[in-house]
């Protein structure tokens, strides 16, 4: 990242000439965990009167849950959190923040369609029944600041489903924008914004940093955040590892140390290359061979999940989705029934269902995935996350697919079944099963597979044969 | 004109309730004689209210619904005869009004509680104050009861001085929900029904803008249980079920929708009004009362048909 002046400067307002350094916001190893998730372990770090703070990670670093504990829809477990030098224990509700001078934005385009461009910009800040702001200084102040974001702003009394997705997210912006937050947080907001608006959106943030205000911005994108950044804040695995002034923030030092440089090919089991195999699956951007094991990866939500789940549907191509619990388990039946389900058929016994039959194919299943288990009548909500896991997986190997799509199989498992479910892959792309496996976690990508398609922005970005995996790569092409 | 029809979903059923009184004036010309109107308006009335009273929960949205509407408006029915209008009871209609206006507030209340803090899907909880009403109910007026003649509810069921009673009672709603749109509470409560997690996001407090849609649905029931006692004089112990549902009816045909955040009162009204037309035009028309719920029905199915299609026709710009 060159360290040149930004472009347009506006000089300072005197009182902050004076204290260039006074704290907006300070967090000192906050903590948040979500059920068996450590989503927060130790998050310190130092927000400027203004200044552009940039908040960098990969997935499940910590990033999105520091903003929503800054935005008041989460309250931290442990840690202190001062706002100007003024500890504020939490912040009870997004009012409550807004009150505090934090406004957020979301990835998420937050509109509320049927409404106006006014009252989707206004929302929230009136009390129950009294207008806080006169009307016609709503007025004035939308179509201000959505001038200065759209260059020209819609009819203020257009319907939010009418405009296009970018001008939607201008709407949210400006949600943030007409408050006069003391602190703005821009979580990957600008995904969502054309170019053009986006150029002014960082003219818009440079003003109000001048100004005094303090930015948050957290972007995918290496060259937003060489543009705006003052300075960069690296998380890993719930922990703020670095800050970074402007100019020592260089895109290969935020990948180093998102990455942890410590263990870069570390682990990498070594697997023989085979042959080049029978064709099983092709599709644009993917041509799938029998026996090879491809790993989806990206930052969440940049079109990797659609991806996969494009690949399902054939009958011998067999789907293990992400929510065990909403997609995959039938949480009142027994780990029989479970598994049995897809292949119901085969368990025909004179017309009627024989469970006899059901139990003894489980059996085979139950040995080879280690699946621990008393009695199998028992209902799937008595097993640990990993053997539910175990199960859903037994209920699909079943039908004996040639092509196995798995959505992120290892979330919420505990290590040894991780290490279970890594062996069993291997084993199966052995017996050429082709496997294609949606993962959050980098090294699994950099164990387990032949090859990875790194997803950004709703498309393939990279394919990265295996002789070029490591955690560096990957996590490098996340962020383009 | 389907933009249009798409944000005023209402203009089906002005429509259809315009066509249907047209019809009516046809089949029965003394239908729009002017001597008639009080006696229109004081039958309308009821069922115009209670599905007034289902909106707002309606239009809070999360799936809202309020099923206890029709015992609410029944409770107020039989409080104003029992109690209110009794030997020693308050007799003012000004008093008496605004008590039973309150004890609606509050049940309505209540089930905004239930909802809104405690989660309860709205339609048990609405279901379990349904059924706790019509205990109530019963056991204050185990027997039908008429009321005291000559009282203020004449007036309401025929003329107040030059303004037909019924009139005056759909009004009511109207005026207060039009004092509301005024203020912030009118802008909080589509956004809430519109998009909870934006709304929350924003910093609208959704727990309480949810309990006071519930709330005022409470107080209009009670105004239409009002009306209702002007109609019949006497107390209604039974039936209540029928009002809920015929009010849901009329809310679906005035084209507000179910998910919540889109339609309004007026949109209820002439939802009500066309059932209530369609209802005279079959009595015109001699068509046995047999045919009535058929026809609810077949009625219900095309608006919310009709509905359906407007809000999927794609607007204008939406792919820019």
């Amino acid at each position: 990242m060159p360290a040149q002046a930004r472009p347009v400067d506006p000089a300072p307002v005197a009182a902050d000439a004076d204290r260039p350094t006074a704290i907006a916001l300070r967090t000192t190893e906050l903590a948040k965990a979500f059920g068996p998730t450590q989503a927060l372990r130790s998050c310190s770090f130092e927000l400027r009167r203004g200044e552009v703070h940039c908040v960098v990670g990969e997935n499940g670093s910590g990033k999105s849950t520091l903003v929503k504990i800054l935005a008041g829809v989460h309250r931290p477990d442990a840690g202190t959190l001062e706002l100007e030098a003024e500890t504020v224990p939490n912040l009870r509700s997004p009012r409550r923040a807004a009150a505090a001078g934090i406004a957020t934005v979301f990835q998420e385009v937050l509109v509320v369609e049927p409404r106006s461009v006014l009252e989707n910009v206004w929302m929230g800040s009136d009390g129950v029944f009294a207008g806080r702001v006169p009307a016609a200084e709503k007025r004035r102040r939308a179509k201000q600041v959505l001038d200065a974001l759209l260059g020209e702003s819609p009819p203020l009394e257009t319907p939010a489903e009418r405009l296009s997705l970018s001008e939607r997210q201008a709407c949210c912006l400006a949600r943030a924008l007409v408050r006069d937050p003391r602190i703005l947080i821009l979580d990957e907001a600008t995904s969502a914004l054309d170019v053009a608006t986006r150029d002014r959106l960082f003219e818009l943030l440079r003003e109000r940093a001048a100004a005094g205000a303090a930015v948050i911005f957290i972007s995918h994108r290496m060259d937003e955040i060489a543009e705006i950044g003052d300075r960069c804040t690296v998380m890993r695995s719930g922990e703020t590892v670095a800050t970074l002034e402007r100019r020592s923030a260089t895109a290969d030092e935020l990948v180093r140390l998102m990455t942890g440089s410590d263990h870069l090919t570390a682990g990498v089991a070594k697997r023989p290359h085979r042959p080049a195999a029978e064709v099983v699956l092709a599709v644009p951007g993917l041509e799938l061979r029998a026996g090879e094991l491809v790993g989806l990866a990206g930052l969440e939500g940049h079109g990797q999940d659609g991806f996969l789940r494009s690949l399902a549907g054939p009958d011998d191509v067999a789907y293990v989705p992400r929510e065990r619990r909403a997609e995959s388990l039938f949480e009142s039946k027994s780990v029989r029934e479970n598994f049995g389900i897809a292949t119901l058929e085969r368990d025909r016994a004179r017309g009627l269902l024989s469970p006899a039959r059901t139990r003894a194919r489980m059996q085979a299943y139950v040995e080879r995935l280690r699946i621990v288990l008393g009695d199998p009548e028992n209902p799937i909500t008595t097993l640990s996350g990993g053997n539910q896991q175990k199960v859903v997986m037994a209920r699909w190997l079943a039908t004996e697919p040639k092509v196995l799509l798995l959505n992120d199989p290892t979330r919420g498992v505990d290590i040894n079944a991780k290490r279970d479910l890594y062996a069993l892959l291997l084993d199966l792309a052995a017996e050429g099963m082709a496997i294609v496996m949606l993962s959050t976690e980098v090294d699994e990508h950099v164990e387990l597979m032949d090859r990875v398609l790194v997803f950004r922005e709703g498309g393939i970005a990279a394919v990265l044969p295996r002789e070029q995996l490591s955690r560096r790569a990957i996590v490098g092409a996340f962020f383009g | 004109m389907a933009d249009r029809l798409r944000t005023h979903t209402w203009l089906f059923a002005a429509c259809l309730a315009l066509a249907l009184l047209i019809a009516n004036v046809a089949a029965e010309p003394t239908f729009g004689e002017p001597g008639n109107w009080p006696a229109l308006l004081a039958a309308l009335a009821p069922f115009a209210i209670v599905a007034m009273a289902s909106t707002p929960a309606i239009l809070s949205g999360g799936g809202g619904l309020d099923i206890s509407i029709g015992p609410i408006a029944v409770l107020a029915n039989v409080v104003l005869i029992e109690w209110l209008l009794g030997h020693d009871g308050v007799g003012s209609a000004w008093l008496a009004i605004p008590i039973v206006v309150l004890l609606g507030a509050a049940i309505g209340a209540l089930n905004g509680v239930l909802v809104a803090v405690f989660r309860y899907q709205s339609v048990i909880a609405t279901l379990c104050t349904f059924f706790v009403l019509a205990g109530v109910i019963a056991k204050i007026a185990p027997a039908p009861k008429t009321a005291p003649a000559g009282t203020w509810l004449t007036g309401l069921g025929d003329m107040v001085g030059p303004v037909p009673g019924g009139l005056l009672l759909v009004a009511g709603p109207l005026v207060v929900w039009w004092l509301l749109s005024r203020t912030a509470f009118h802008r909080n409560l589509y956004a809430v029904g519109g998009n909870d997690a934006t709304a929350f996001s924003a910093g609208i407090d959704v727990a309480a803008v949810r309990v006071l849609a519930y709330s005022l649905g409470g107080a209009f029931a009670a105004v239409g249980g009002v009306a209702l006692t002007a109609l019949v004089s006497s107390t209604q112990a039974s039936g209540f079920a029928q009002y809920t549902l015929i009010a849901l009816a009329a809310v679906a045909l005035g084209g507000t929708q179910l998910g919540g955040g889109r339609g309004g009162l007026v949109a209820s009204l002439l939802g009500a009004c066309c059932i209530y037309f369609m209802q005279t035009l079959l009595g015109a028309l001699e068509v046995s009362s047999a045919w009535l719920n058929f026809v609810y029905g077949c009625l219900l199915v095309a608006g919310v048909v009709v509905g359906a299609k407007l809000l999927t026709l794609r607007p204008r710009g939406a792919t820019a």
